[in-house]
């Protein structure tokens, strides 16, 4: 599936009432690592047509990082089910993208 | 965006030896270092083992090397990688100038990197950060502690300040700069004490979430950055397998290691640490990552 841009307000409807895994990828325009990790959770995205994936601006989404502890981004969150399953910080391989949504 | 055939990251004799098989092999090739070459080469007094260059100083060698280079039109990139991400079919490399990528990558940093500070790693990302510059918008409004290993980390601490409400600022300076108090902008408490270690207050939040123990005392604050010159090499490229100490690359005969299409060559891998040990590897490496790109097509 293609991968969308949401903000804070449609994170209630797009994340934690949507059925299934969401991986959220929480970033920012000027942290460099956040654009090196991109195109690899575009890349996560085009090849897994069942995963609904999602960015989230972290500078407009202050309520959303407080709730889930984001001090550090790139962060990717994976929710099954509406719930928290895994969380990551920071750059990581592709694989290990793989291993958080599994 | 422009992706190079082979990036090499050092470059003291390992990455420049790599640099140059691997140009030979009519590979684009990008190499980032220093003009000087390498510290430790300019450093050395007396070089007497390296076959055909013998009874020189280091620089001596060194200028030999920039020879070298110079007749093969190499040009070294003089810019800091601080992240380079595996992303599957290349990597991608991170310096304050911008992003790079590569179809393999040859790793060549030396093992320069000291020791960790006790729960450092544990609490990486979750608390402790080691890019003011990437991080510093999400401490707006809250305190942070910079630990500096070298001088360049104060302006780093003054980017932070701009942002943050509180910075303490704690030099961990060596050889010629250990004694100097920093004097920083923006209202930056510098703390002279030496840092012991790093704890998580597990039952708090907010600023006194994490906690920099010191010798004599410790601060509590909402983040703790820690600057150094260099980043351990298993930080630098997420999922690299490095040996129990933490110092050494692993890598087979071929110079690959656990990621496919990224070797490495030089110190960080093993000892002997010797400049004729460490050209040797790269050339291993840069004729193995033609034969990745040759089969990788």
């Amino acid at each position: 599936m293609s991968v969308r841009e949401i903000n804070e307000a449609d994170f209630e409807a797009e994340v934690v009432k949507a059925e299934g895994t969401v991986l959220v990828d929480v970033w920012a325009p000027w942290c460099g690592p956040c654009r090196m990790l991109g195109p690899v959770v575009d890349e996560v995205a085009e090849e897994n047509a069942a995963l609904k994936v999602l960015k989230l601006n972290a500078d407009d989404s202050p309520r959303v990082s407080m709730q889930f502890g984001i001090e550090a981004i790139p962060t990717l969150l994976v929710f099954k089910d509406g719930k928290l399953a895994n969380k990551s910080v920071g750059l990581i391989s592709k694989a290990a993208i793989l291993d958080l949504i599994k | 965006m422009k992706r190079y055939d082979v990036a090499i990251v050092g470059s003291g004799p390992g990455g420049l030896n790599a640099a140059i098989t691997a140009k030979t092999r009519n590979k684009d090739v990008i190499i980032f270092g220093r003009q000087d070459l390498s510290s430790k080469l300019v450093k050395a007094k007396h070089v007497n083992n390296y076959l055909g260059l013998f009874d020189m100083s280091g620089a001596e060698v060194a200028e030999r090397f920039k020879q070298h280079l110079a007749n093969m039109e190499i040009a070294i990139t003089e810019e800091r990688v601080t992240n380079i991400l595996p992303a599957g079919s290349y990597f991608s490399l991170l310096t304050k100038e911008g992003i790079y990528e590569a179809k393999t990558l040859i790793l060549a940093t030396g093992v320069n990197f000291g020791e960790l500070l006790p729960g450092e790693k544990e609490l990486l990302g979750q608390g402790v950060s080691y890019c003011a510059t990437c991080d510093a918008f999400l401490y707006k409004g809250k305190s942070a502690v910079v630990v500096g290993y070298t001088r360049q980390a104060e302006a780093e601490a003054e980017f932070l300040a701009e942002t943050a409400e509180k910075v303490y600022y704690v030099p961990m300076y060596k050889g010629k700069d250990k004694d100097i108090v920093p004097e920083l902008a923006h209202g930056i408490e510098v703390v002279m004490d030496k840092a012991t270690g790093i704890e998580k207050n597990e039952a708090e939040a907010g600023s006194s979430a994490m906690k920099l123990l010191l010798e004599n005392g410790e601060i509590q604050a909402h983040g703790i950055f820690v600057l150094r010159e260099s980043t351990a090499v298993d930080v630098l490229v997420p999922g690299l397998a490095v040996d129990e100490a933490g110092k050494h690359v692993m890598v087979d005969r071929s110079m690959a290691t656990n990621i496919p299409g990224c070797f490495a060559a030089g110190d960080l891998t093993g000892r002997p640490y010797q400049y004729i040990k460490a050209a040797g590897e790269g050339n291993v490496a840069a004729l193995s990552a033609v034969a990745y790109l040759d089969t990788n097509k």
